[in-house]
């Protein structure tokens, strides 16, 4: 039915393969955390049990397994005890659907570490900064970062020669070892930037312009700790693409052709950026995840933290809602890099319509 | 964009005062363009560049750039009542590690302030470290009888809403306790036979709860007779926050008295309390509480003086440097956080309780946990080999940047209160102490042989019967940096006598299952580390009762070593005659007696190794923008951050630095 329309049916062909690869994402999602030992009430023992008895102790930690679903629980509400007294614990299959269930309602639980939060609370709290950081910086790291690496392969000469060292020198430095130098030199020597904090200790966050001239001084460290990275490794992979586009035939037949040097530039961009473009889309997928180093070496407010902090306590609920966000931004960000790469290469729609 | 929707709905979050709230809530382009009349007071020139032909992308980033390249030029758009004037406001930290989500006060570990007393909830009496004292708060006197103890409540004593704190709240939080089993205070019902109470003509109020005038204010806690321990008692005077009962009462009622459903509730706003502060706002990073001016005590106990900080502000950092950074630059004022070197932060302002080494005062024992159920564990000169073993004062040195007192054997610590129990003739005689020979006479009177390698390094230890004894391996949680380094320096010296021992590093999550389940055979602990009233009976209590022993693999919150098995052949009754005997005892030198007993009978059996001093709480302060903070030359307070116990008294008696 869709023979008139090859690129529709391949749009759906990949939308199919994408919802496979959903629903099994979304089952590691919830099984990883789950197979260890360890469990997170365990967790949440250890900083309530100082001082009560184990008799008192057991009790709790009954009530909180009774109340994370962890185990089996009877018609009228009381755990489910085998033999020995010891309370069921509920199976991973019971779990399972108890999970998917709730989330085909769009409901992702309550976190368990931060009981009573709800997991949608702490990801709606979190992801506005994680955003606010990691989209700019990516962005234009990207858009830069291009750019620069198109004009060094273009224009060789001391530009290149300048610029690729530095390039290179950025992009090898670990993000965290880059953050910490500058939170040192910057923040602390030289105390030109706050070294810590998303924005002043002393105000809360508003609509106000003070805030964000606050916020946006608190910015620059964060910012620039990534973006210069960003900015290293992309202007290094555009580079390289670039010269093996200005050898190509193409190109070499343009130039005999007197074509415009803009107009060769453009052509040659426009190919060399294919592959970068697959790789943008993939940062913007994950970059939901959380900066975790730079919230780390900031204490810049994010998700990454909130990610790495369930993980430690097997905060199950949490880490399956991050996941789960992660995941769906990464297969629309793939998916939409299929479509678009559809339609930015002539080659690739050639094919599709081809019905390969 | 992004960013104005994170500011927006943080705001929503933080809760602010009813005025501000009602104000943030009428839509968010309106109040852009209430805030920021970026158009008027840009100029001609912003303006013009903004009429031109530049694309419309363009353009937006244009006024993003000039919104964030501008100067404080707005300032006066800023409302005045925003933001937390620096003179006003006391930065605390160390006591709240993550995102706030709960401010319940039943809940066992609520979030900052409510988790440490007195500034929202206030506890009938504070405890002064430094002399052992009780000091009054919502109780104005106290006195322990041979059966009982009572408290008498301050007349003045109101909760927020004007109702007085009377003996009915004070039987109300406590008697949860008996409803509930997992209230951290249910454990004292072991103690307790019941809370009576009495009003000033001294007639038993028997009837329902009231606050007309004549309301109970004598509250008697009588004593379990078969179980008698006024020591447990005194910690939870000075421990439990006291709640309101006619807040707290309808709000069980209303989720049906169902615990698990009361503790989803967050008090975080209108919240009934009786201590000086509210809560103002909260957010992942930080968490603010303000000044209550119609405090109750600000007459009787403070001299009708308000508190001089109107803030006490907790900033959530993310990593622990992050607190000494600011310690450093002024924008924490106070910290319970380890700092490490402190010494190197004195020249920017950072100081401590000692000005010189040790820095801080000790009360806690960071220890090595035994299993006494895992051989060769169980063998006393093992045991005392280890203790023999270990190089404390590498310990001292070079894992806990030189925080503590040389460490002397025995669980009584040699200086402040417990002083007066410590027994420096008994330390000598039965005590371990670093002595790598001794060590090895231990080993050897044990039957046991080390086996070196050609390169000096140990292979094994071999017992009597020349089998190899299994190597023994230190639990301690990845990360915990200071923690690592102690096993590190405590492994290096055990095998450098001929202890087969090695590290063994878990995720944090299965280091506590492993603590309380038993499975380990040596393990890092801290126990029962807060300076009490019970101190330092809470300490063996808590290491060598056998109440509730359990077998490996259930759980045990005390003696998790599982010494002293009550069903095996080697059982010693006496440990806890001893443990049930001390905190009934009253002539002094009678309990320095039994108390020596009991310290003897820990040295000679070495249970656990304890391996350094440190501080409950680190207490760390700059003078940048306070001053008159209590240290070791003028102790007029004990070492505690001011929104801790005690500490909060700091609120009132701090001075403003001028500017």
């Amino acid at each position: 039915m869709f023979k008139n329309h090859p690129t529709l049916k391949h749009i759906l062909g990949r939308a199919g393969w994408y919802f496979v690869t959903f629903l099994v994402a979304v089952t590691i999602n919830f099984f990883l955390p789950r197979l260890g030992d360890a469990n997170p009430v365990d967790t949440i023992m250890a900083k309530v049990s100082a001082g009560l008895d184990t008799a008192s102790a057991k009790e709790k930690e009954e009530s909180y397994l009774k109340e994370f679903g962890l185990v089996e629980v009877d018609a009228a509400g009381h755990i489910k005890r085998d033999a020995q007294g010891k309370p069921v614990r509920a199976s991973l299959a019971s779990q399972f659907i108890n999970y998917v269930s709730m989330s085909l309602r769009g409901d992702l639980g309550s976190s368990i570490l931060q009981h009573p939060k709800r997991v949608s609370e702490i990801i709606k709290d979190a992801l506005p900064w994680t955003l606010a950081l990691q989209l700019p910086t990516i962005v234009f790291g990207w858009l830069l970062g291009n750019v620069l690496g198109a004009l060094a392969a273009y224009k060789r000469g001391v530009f290149d020669k300048v610029m690729y060292p530095l390039a290179l020198l950025m992009s090898a430095i670990p993000a965290f070892c880059f953050g910490i130098l500058l939170v040192y030199v910057l923040g602390i020597r030289l105390e030109w930037f706050p070294a810590v904090g998303g924005y002043d200790d002393g105000m809360t966050p508003e609509m106000t312009f003070r805030f964000f001239a606050s916020a946006s001084y608190y910015y620059v460290l964060p910012f620039l700790s990534v973006f210069l990275i960003v900015v290293g490794g992309q202007a290094i992979g555009m580079r390289s693409m670039c010269i093996y586009e200005l050898g190509t035939d193409y190109v070499k037949y343009a130039k005999l052709l007197g074509v415009k040097e803009s107009k060769i530039l453009y052509y040659m961009f426009r190919n060399a950026m294919l592959p970068q473009l697959t790789g943008l889309a993939l940062a913007l997928g994950t970059m939901v995840g959380g900066a975790l180093i730079t919230e780390m070496i900031f204490s810049y407010p994010g998700l990454g933290m909130a990610v790495l902090t369930a993980i430690q306590g097997n905060d199950y609920p949490l880490i399956t809602g991050c996941t789960l966000l992660v995941t769906v931004c990464v297969l629309i960000a793939n998916f939409s890099v299929d479509i678009l790469v559809g339609i930015l290469d002539p080659r690739i729609r050639a094919a599709q319509q081809s019905g390969k | 964009m992004v960013r104005a929707l994170a500011t927006y709905d943080s705001v929503r979050r933080a809760r602010l005062p009813r005025a501000r709230e009602a104000e943030l809530a009428k839509p968010i382009v309106t109040m852009i363009e209430t805030r920021l009349p970026l158009r008027s007071k840009a100029g001609p020139t912003t303006g013009s560049l903004i009429g031109s032909n530049l694309p419309r992308l363009g353009r937006a980033l244009l006024v993003g750039l000039a919104l964030l390249s501008l100067p404080d030029c707005h300032k006066q758009d800023s409302d005045a009542q925003s933001g937390f004037p620096r003179s006003e406001t006391f930065y605390v930290a160390g006591r709240q590690w993550g995102e706030p989500s709960s401010f319940n006060p039943l809940l066992s570990n609520p979030d900052w302030p409510v988790n440490s007393a007195n500034l929202i909830y206030e506890t009938l009496l504070m405890y002064d470290s430094l002399s052992g004292k009780m000091v009054p708060l919502l109780a104005e006197s106290y006195a322990q009888h041979d059966d009982s103890v009572e408290v008498t409540l301050n007349a003045a004593a109101r909760w927020n809403d004007g109702q007085p704190v009377t003996g009915w709240d004070v039987k109300y939080t406590f008697e949860l306790g008996q409803k509930y089993k997992s209230l951290p205070i249910a454990p004292i019902w072991q103690y307790l036979s019941g809370v009576h109470l009495f009003d000033d003509a001294g007639h038993e109020a028997t009837g329902g709860p009231s606050s007309a005038p004549g309301y109970p204010r004598r509250v008697v806690f009588e004593l379990n007779k078969a179980k008698l321990n006024p020591l447990v008692v005194l910690d939870a005077l000075q421990d439990q926050r006291i709640v309101p009962r006619h807040s707290i009462e309808p709000l069980l009622a209303k989720v049906a008295d169902n615990l698990d459903e009361f503790n989803k509730l967050k008090f975080d706003k209108d919240v009934v309390s009786s201590g000086p502060y509210k809560l103002f706002s909260y957010s992942g990073e930080k968490v603010a509480a303000v000044r209550d001016d119609a405090y109750w005590g600000n007459g009787p106990l403070h001299g009708g003086q308000k508190p001089v900080v109107k803030y006490v502000v907790h900033p959530i950092y993310k990593s622990n440097d992050h607190f000494s950074i600011a310690l450093q630059q002024g924008r924490l004022d106070a910290s319970s956080t380890f700092v490490p070197r402190i010494w190197l932060k004195h020249k920017k302002g950072v100081r401590s309780w000692f000005d010189q080494e040790p820095f801080f005062l000790s009360s806690a024992m960071p220890m090595l946990l035994v299993n006494h159920k895992h051989p060769p564990l169980d063998d006393v000169h093992m045991r005392r080999a280890m203790g023999f073993a270990i190089n404390y004062k590498d310990i001292r040195e070079l894992a806990v940047s030189g925080y503590s007192e040389p460490l002397q054997a025995g669980l009584v610590l040699p200086f402040g209160l417990e002083q007066k129990f410590f027994s420096a003739e008994d330390v000598k005689k039965y005590g371990t102490s670093f002595d790598p020979a001794q060590a090895k006479a231990e080993l050897a009177a044990g039957g046991y042989t080390p086996v070196f390698g050609p390169d000096g390094q140990l292979v094994e230890t071999r017992d009597k019967n020349g089998q190899k004894v299994p190597t023994v391996y230190i639990k301690s949680p990845t990360g915990w940096s200071d923690w690592e380094s102690i096993v590190r320096i405590a492994v290096k010296s055990m095998r450098s006598v001929g202890i087969d021992a090695r590290e063994r590093f878990v995720d944090a999550s299965l280091f506590w299952n492993a603590l309380f389940a038993g499975d380990f055979d040596l393990i890092m602990n801290t126990p029962a580390s807060a300076p009490s009233p019970s101190k330092p009976w809470s300490r063996f209590e808590v290491l060598m009762t056998t109440q509730d022993f359990a077998p490996e693999g259930e759980k045990m919150y005390k003696n998790m070593g599982r010494f002293n098995d009550p069903k095996s052949p080697g059982y010693i009754p006496r440990i806890d005659e001893l443990i049930a005997l001390i905190p009934t005892i009253k002539d002094e030198a009678e309990l320095l007696a039994r108390y020596r007993e009991l310290n003897v009978l820990f040295m000679q059996l070495q249970p656990t190794l304890p391996l350094v001093y440190r501080p409950d709480a680190f207490y760390e302060f700059s003078s940048r923008h306070w001053s008159n903070f209590p240290t070791a030359k003028d102790p007029y307070l004990p070492p505690l951050i001011p929104s801790d116990r005690m500490g909060t008294t700091l609120l009132w008696t701090l001075k403003p630095v001028a500017q």
